[in-house]
């Protein structure tokens, strides 16, 4: 009898600290309800990551809406750059398995070449475009973090993520995103 | 019953390590999803092929019962670790994959010298299937568009590893044989003339 309610509380501190320990949790001084690029960057990192330690299996994760990849007015999508298609995407499923090459904005901006382009640096990079802002009605000024995902069995897979913004530039993001990649960039005080 | 015909085991040790590498390679160019290679590679390039592995032990055929066996056990490994990754059971990252990987490509080593005694056609096999194991090692450390060179490459193996099980069948319904393997890459060396004389004297 004991035995079994050690292994029940086991189980609950199990599941706690993995709740504790899910990309969904961040911690940020940002309003509630608008992601931050720092926000931004550690998920994409985190789907990065996630995707080469899950490999395949963990693509359909990206697909859900309630999933860990959706927070605030941001999400993270999935797609690939060499056979050109949407991998999985949380708030447009009618865009995925679809080609994404020729997708533009409303400024005519190829915005997944650019995407392609920046994600694939080691670090990866920023893109600005126009895109529709999860429950609005017309298109905003969105800018985007792109990185590889090192998935086992594939390749020309990237993760995205963006904050819909005015004046961040795509200049001063990759300044953030370094500092951030690089502990020696941090401020001593 | 001792008259019997007996079938050879690799018939279908051939078709299931063929059709699997096949299907894997279809995933690793990007036509196709990872679904059907984890089924096919637990029943069909694994279960049948490890079954027919150990049927080739009483054909007394060493190189067909160590291969087979160990190949379907290699697609049943992958395929399980691929449902693992999906339950979280002992969730297996990329360079987890390609240490798995490493493994097998020095297995293959072995099996490869040992092919080339037997026929051309079983040299090639393995020739290609090392290459391609090389190349997916490449690929899961540091190199990961050779993912797609080794899908090719490994299609032209499991074409090989079918051609071999055509030459079996075709063999037994026609009669003769109709897909030749070739001579083995490498041959006995001719006993020299004092070694046949003391065994002759021997006997």
């Amino acid at each position: 009898m004991r035995a079994k309610t050690l292994i029940v509380a086991a189980t609950v501190a199990a599941l706690a600290g993995a709740a504790g320990l899910s990309p969904g949790r961040i911690a940020s001084a940002a309003a509630d309800d608008v992601a931050s690029p720092e926000e931004v960057v550690s998920k994409v990192w985190a789907a990065s990551r996630f995707l080469n330690e899950k490999g395949a299996s963990g693509i359909a994760s990206f697909n859900s809406k309630d999933g860990p990849w959706v927070w605030k007015d941001s999400y993270v999508f999935v797609y690939d750059c060499r056979l050109d298609r949407m991998v999985a995407h949380p708030l447009r499923p009618d865009l995925v398995g679809r080609p994404v090459m020729q997708i533009t904005d409303n400024n005519g901006k190829l915005i997944f070449k650019d995407l392609c382009k920046a994600g694939g640096g080691k670090r990866g990079g920023w893109v600005e475009y126009l895109w529709t802002k999860p429950g609005a009605g017309s298109v905003s000024r969105k800018i985007s973090y792109a990185l590889g995902a090192d998935i086992a069995f594939s390749t020309g897979i990237q993760v995205a993520a963006g904050v819909y913004d005015d004046k961040a530039s795509a200049a001063d993001l990759a300044k953030l995103t370094d500092k951030m990649a690089d502990p020696a960039k941090y401020p001593a005080h | 019953m001792a008259d019997q015909k007996l079938g050879n085991p690799a018939v279908v040790g051939l078709a299931g390590f063929g059709l699997t590498t096949m299907v894997l390679q279809f995933h690793n160019v990007g036509w196709m999803g990872i679904g059907p290679v984890v089924w096919l590679g637990l029943i069909f390039g694994g279960f049948a092929q490890m079954v027919a592995g150990l049927q080739e032990m009483k054909t007394g055929n060493n190189f067909g019962y160590c291969a087979f066996t160990a190949y379907g056990c290699f697609w049943i490994a992958l395929a399980l670790l691929l449902i693992g990754n999906h339950y979280n059971l002992y969730v297996s990252s990329k360079s987890d994959i390609g240490w798995f990987l490493i493994a097998w490509t020095l297995f293959t080593a072995i099996l490869w010298v040992g092919a080339m005694r037997i026929s051309s056609a079983l040299a090639l096999t393995f020739t290609l299937l090392l290459g391609g194991f090389i190349l997916l090692d490449l690929a899961h450390f540091g190199f990961p568009e050779l993912t797609v060179v080794a899908g090719y490459e490994l299609m032209a193996c499991a074409a090989m590893a079918w051609y071999i099980m055509a030459h079996l069948i075709f063999a037994d319904v026609f009669g003769r044989d109709v897909l030749p393997v070739g001579k083995p890459w490498l041959r006995a060396p001719a006993a020299p003339v004092s070694a046949l004389k003391v065994a002759g004297a021997k006997a």
